[in-house]
């Protein structure tokens, strides 16, 4: 395999005015856009992402160019483009970079999905934390209509879009493809129950793709440099196994917490945790070690230090235990960290933002939250641990107890800091509550305090 | 009667029926509805949901269902002129972002959520803000504030600020 | 025909049926749990109570394959082929996981709670939920909240299955219920200044399935087990609900909607359901009275002199006119006439009086409230027929009496409430001889010289037919106060019939002599019999 080192995707960070259309043309840009009007058919563009092997970068890894076929044909419209630029995953930060420093990248990649889709209006759900990004991207969007790359016949082609900016209130849920359906349409952000899937009825009941930012910034790419080079990048798919959809193209990797560098570094899939922290990252901080290291987004779980070579592609953290690649948002806890501390963190996070909808999730995020308040006040018992073994082992889409993902991404977090970090939770709450922890009766929960 | 003066001005109803033709019904303006008033007042007031709903065709409780699920808009009264959300996710809990909250919120004599008294800051825990490259971090109105300690937050904070879009 | 098979038992369903898997176990007896769902409302799918194991065989091989996880009954359609698995451990545990969940936060508070005895969680708990309680403990708190005049709420019981906020948006389309905030924080509120009032407010606490909801009418009335209940139908207007009649000691307590896909589907409106005070109402004639002369006392009559005593008076009185009230059933409609006719011959019979207040009102999930209050006026009509093919009307009875043709006049009416003033009273003044028989007074018991008691409709045994031609029939579900003869036995007896009054053989007689009524002859189903298509057949 090759590996690319020129960043591609980030090919604009650092340039000086790197965000205007004029920059974006001197780079390529909308050359291709301007080829695929004139002489391709959507069904065509459609075939390029499908052979181009690109998998969905919002944290399912779905197929993009096959997810497309899913929506029904010879539909009289509308059909709609949703692009999911919620992002809201603890440590991810990439679709920010590029909305902010290259928005025309994703613009190309949007109007060609567009096309290829015959999606007549596309609504990008933006979160409302990024205030820097919406000025970006509509400024963007103002500057692609007076080129004529958006609105009515562009560029003669027959093929109209308008894109319009849609600005969220700081609820994750919305980045679940059908609350930020539900989010667009006006109401309480709880997703949807499957079927239907929103290819074939989504917003609007209309048929529906969501795609992520940096999924369409990968469309735009593959268009300018084709399908043979995005497959020169990553990790082929296994020729033993028909299943496997492969590890294509360049992917953008967010490193925070205990490292020398933070920072959004592009690099092929696959590289490995370990390459990617003593690299780019430039080690743990402080000389420290890793403890553990979340692989791709809090959802994903945590890896252990010896677990630290497992590549990060589509298949590589599932191996390890771990929910899958994720946001490819690499976040490393150093061996000075309590995982108590950390798993508190990630049930107050899912607890805050759980939705409310279906049973399992709703109590159960709320039930693990206080669970580690009490744990962490030492008044924690050997039992909480089974207990929030169980919650993590049943709460799920995966297996079929909630209507979407959150629950998992909840729940991977306590399966993997409990059966990683086994003897770290039980040292702890031996040492601090002596008397108390051998108790299996229930005991008097503690009042929670700003866990909203 | 009394008839209450009305809260949403024309301007703002002008700005609300300028975004109607991006969606094929008046529902989907619900949210864009409630920035829109929450930009000019800080807050969301009942009155508010109440003109809302009439305007967008909806009864006021599935406008206030929808606020009132983001935990996002103030309604009581308006928050301060300077809203700083500090974020508390892993990554910047790694360096120090609970301690900077609390700090801040010790600092100013707010509780998480609340607004000093003079109305001018309103300091708030927020998940991941998306700016994990410079954690501990702050969003104050459109400024993000990056690789915060206390003391920078506190000179940051103390500055005057363009009001949010 | 397609084939299901629920835990290993092969049922048939109908090729054109649409069933979930909550539909389609039920018709093996299996009773699959759920909260959320409800076939009158939108699928949600969100208590995941109804979490089952399904799978399909396929039609040439047998071989079974199974979907990898649970899945939501409520949500899966059954096609030929469909497997249903209830009782797995994996669903058995699933289910104990899922009341665990809901009873971490819930206040026990079934000592104090209306819902004790007919509460989901309480009955699940038992069937499907574990013994030990594994959750922290913390101080319960159980805030009522007022939502609305007739409904409350005890906020912390919700179980957020949202089946209130979904009837308000899809069935009343008031929307006045709302969920607020998210997570396990939320809560159902109404927005302040706009509260739950509208004209189907009650189903909501019919639908809640645990005790948050409550109804203001019945709130710690009577505990639900000591209640009986009859099959009765709305006496209210002429959509002829399908109730059911609550009831302890001859003491009405409540009325619910009765399932009937043919008419009310699963709701009644609040006129109807809350119209039953009238039934208790101290104010009502209770005893048969006669005098002489309009304005002096009434003489009180026992039932069994009544009988003779009534028809030597008509008789005596010459011209006989009759008004048979549209409240009355079908049978008690014919037994007049017949006893009318008996007395004279040529007694002018008419259809009582029809009020009506409004005009008719749909709700967008299809409910309608009719402007015609009364419950049998259709009945009554073919039933006089019979007698008269002129089927004359009140106004007609008017202008007759009016035009001093009639010297008796027997009007029955056991309307609810006030039904005529002086002006139109004035009328019926100055006969030799005229016949009351009605639940309160009124300026036409003032001119009376017999006022009869009437019954209640939870008193009445019969059938009404409604606005669409449907007949249902319906027994007595609390006897009248005081030994007051309903109409039924007075007819019956002043036909000379011996024994017991009994409905069911005057439908019969009724059926034989009637075409627009020969579908009465045989059982009526619950959900009763439309006329118009046994008339075709």
């Amino acid at each position: 395999m090759t590996t690319a080192s020129q960043p591609v995707l980030l090919e604009a960070v650092g340039v000086p005015d790197g965000h205007t259309i004029a920059s974006y043309r001197s780079r390529g840009g909308y050359a291709p856009l301007e080829q695929v009007l004139a002489g391709k058919q959507p069904a065509d563009v459609i075939e390029m992402v499908k052979s181009s092997g690109l998998r969905g970068r919002g944290g399912a890894g779905f197929p993009t160019g096959l997810k497309w076929t899913f929506l029904p044909k010879d539909h009289p419209g509308p059909i709609y483009l949703c692009i999911n630029a919620d992002e809201s995953e603890p440590g991810t930060f990439n679709n920010r970079i590029l909305m902010e420093d290259d928005p025309h990248q994703v613009l190309e990649g949007i109007i060609l999905s567009s096309y290829a889709t015959r999606a007549s209006t596309a609504y990008l759900y933006l979160r409302y934390e990024y205030p820097q990004s919406w000025h970006r991207l509509q400024a963007a969007i103002d500057e692609a209509y007076a080129a004529g790359y958006l609105g009515k016949n562009i560029r003669g082609s027959g093929f109209s879009l308008d894109v319009y900016l849609h600005r969220g209130a700081a609820a994750y849920i919305c980045g679940e493809e059908t609350g930020l359906i539900e989010s667009l349409e006006g109401k309480r952000a709880w997703p949807r129950i499957k079927p239907p899937f929103p290819a074939i009825e989504g917003l609007f009941r209309k048929p529906t793709v969501v795609n992520n930012i940096e999924t369409m910034a990968c469309v735009a790419q593959i268009a300018r440099r084709g399908v043979d080079w995005f497959k020169s990048i990553g990790v082929p798919a296994d020729p033993n196994n028909p299943r496997d959809p492969g590890s294509y193209g360049p992917k953008l990797y967010c490193l925070s917490g205990h490292v020398e560098k933070p920072g959004c570094y592009e690099a092929p899939l696959g590289i490995t945790a370990r390459q990617l922290i003593d690299g780019q990252g430039g080690g743990v901080w402080k000389g420290r070690r890793a403890k553990a290291v979340i692989p791709g987004g809090i959802s994903m779980g945590l890896m252990t230090e010896s677990e630290l070579d497992t590549p990060l592609d589509f298949a590589g953290p599932g191996k390890v235990g771990c929910l899958g690649l994720g946001t490819a948002a690499v976040v490393v806890i150093d061996d000075q960290t309590s995982i108590v501390d950390f798993l508190h963190n990630s049930c107050r996070f899912f607890a805050h933002e759980s939705c409310g909808q279906c049973t399992p999730c709703r109590e159960g995020t709320s039930w693990s939250l206080r669970m580690l308040e009490r744990i962490k006040a030492g008044k924690g018992r050997l039992r909480d641990l089974d207990l929030l073994a169980e919650i993590g082992g049943t709460m799920g889409m995966m297996p079929g107890s909630t209507i979407c993902g959150l629950a998992d991404g909840a729940a991977w977090p306590i399966k993997n800091a409990i059966k990683k970090f086994r003897g770290e939770f039980e040292d702890y709450i031996k040492r601090t509550n002596p008397s108390g922890w051998m108790v299996t009766d229930p005991v008097p929960a503690l009042q929670i305090v700003g866990a909203h | 009667m009394i008839a209450h003066k009305k809260i949403l001005t024309d301007e703002m109803v002008a700005k609300i029926e300028a975004l109607a033709p991006r969606y094929p019904n008046r529902r989907a303006l619900t949210l864009p509805a409630l920035h829109i008033v929450n930009a000019e007042l800080r807050h969301v007031p009942l009155d508010a949901v109440v003109e809302i709903a009439a305007l967008l065709g909806l009864a006021p409780a599935e406008v206030q269902d929808t606020l009132t699920f983001y935990q996002f808009f103030h309604q009581e009264k308006p928050h301060g002129k300077v809203r700083a959300f500090v974020c508390r996710s892993v990554s910047c809990a790694l360096r120090g972002g609970d301690h900077l909250l609390e700090h801040l919120c010790r600092k100013h004599g707010v509780e998480p959520y609340g607004t000093t008294s003079d109305g001018e800051l309103t300091i708030e825990p927020a998940e991941c803000l998306g700016a994990c490259d410079f954690a501990p971090c702050i969003l104050a109105n459109d400024d993000l504030l990056k690789n915060m300690t206390p003391e920078a937050a506190e000179a940051e904070l103390k500055k005057p600020r363009a009001r949010a879009t | 025909m397609p084939t299901v098979i629920v835990d290993g038992q092969e049922i048939e369903i109908g090729a054109d049926e649409r069933l979930n898997c909550i539909e389609a176990a039920r018709r093996a007896g299996k009773e699959i749990p759920h909260y959320c769902w409800h076939p009158g409302l939108s699928v949600v799918a969100s208590c995941r109570m109804c979490l089952i194991e399904t799978g399909s065989r396929d039609a040439a091989t047998g071989k079974i394959t199974m979907v990898p996880k649970l899945v939501p009954g409520c949500q899966t359609p059954v096609k030929d082929g469909t497997v249903i698995v209830t009782e797995s451990q994996l669903v058995k545990d699933s289910r104990a996981r899922v009341e665990e969940a809901l009873l971490i936060d819930h206040p026990i508070d079934c000592p104090i709670c209306d819902k004790a005895g007919e509460c989901l969680l309480q009955d699940y708990h038992f069937q499907h939920g574990q013994a030990e309680r594994r959750a922290d403990l913390h101080p319960f708190t159980s805030r009522r909240r007022d939502v609305g005049p007739t409904v409350t709420l005890f906020v912390d019981r919700c179980i957020m299955c949202t089946r209130c906020v979904r009837f308000t948006r899809e069935v009343s389309g008031t929307a006045e219920l709302m969920v607020t905030s998210r997570g396990a924080k939320e809560e159902i509120d109404v927005f302040p200044g706009h509260p739950l009032d509208n004209k189907l407010s009650g189903n909501v606490v019919d639908l809640c399935p645990v005790g948050a909801l409550g109804d203001k009418d019945f709130l710690y009335q009577q505990r639900v087990w000591f209640m009986k209940r009859e099959a009765n139908v709305c006496g209210g207007c002429s959509a002829g609900c399908s109730i059911h009649t609550e009831h302890n000691q001859d003491t009405i307590y409540r009325l619910k909607p009765r399932e009937n896909p043919h008419v009310n589907g699963w709701w009644i409106c609040d006129e109807g359901r809350y119209g039953w005070h009238h039934v208790h109402d101290p104010a009502r004639i209770v005893a048969a009275g006669r005098r002489a002369l309009t304005g002096g006392a009434f003489t009180t009559v026992e039932w069994h002199d009544v009988v003779g005593r009534l028809r030597d008076d008509l008789k005596s009185a010459g011209r006989l006119a009759v008004a048979v009230s549209p409240m009355l059933t079908v049978e008690e409609a014919w037994m007049l006439c017949a006893v009318a006719r008996s007395i004279d011959p040529e007694a002018f019979l008419a259809v009582g009086h029809v009020p009506r207040q409004g005009a008719d009102e749909t709700f967008p999930g299809g409910f309608t409230i009719r402007g015609e209050k009364c419950p049998n006026r259709l009945g009554v009509e073919a039933v006089v027929a019979l007698f008269d093919p002129a089927v004359r009307s009140w106004d007609d009875l008017v202008t007759h009496v009016r035009g001093g043709k009639a010297n008796a006049v027997w009007i029955t009416a056991a309307y609810p409430g006030p039904w005529l003033d002086e002006a139109a009273a004035a009328a019926f003044a100055g006969l030799d001889c005229l016949v009351v028989q009605d639940l309160f007074e009124s300026p036409l018991t003032a001119l009376a010289t017999w006022q009869l008691p009437a019954a209640g409709f939870a008193e009445r045994a019969g059938t009404w037919v409604n606005v669409a031609h449907r007949a249902q029939s319906f027994g007595q579900a609390v006897r009248p106060p005081a030994g007051v003869w309903p109409e039924g036995r007075l007819f019956w007896n002043m036909l000379g019939r011996r024994g017991l009054y009994d409905p069911d053989a005057v439908r019969r007689q009724v059926a034989e002599s009637s075409a627009a009524l020969v579908a009465l002859a045989g059982e009526i189903p619950p959900h009763g019999v439309d006329l118009r298509i046994a008339q075709l057949a």
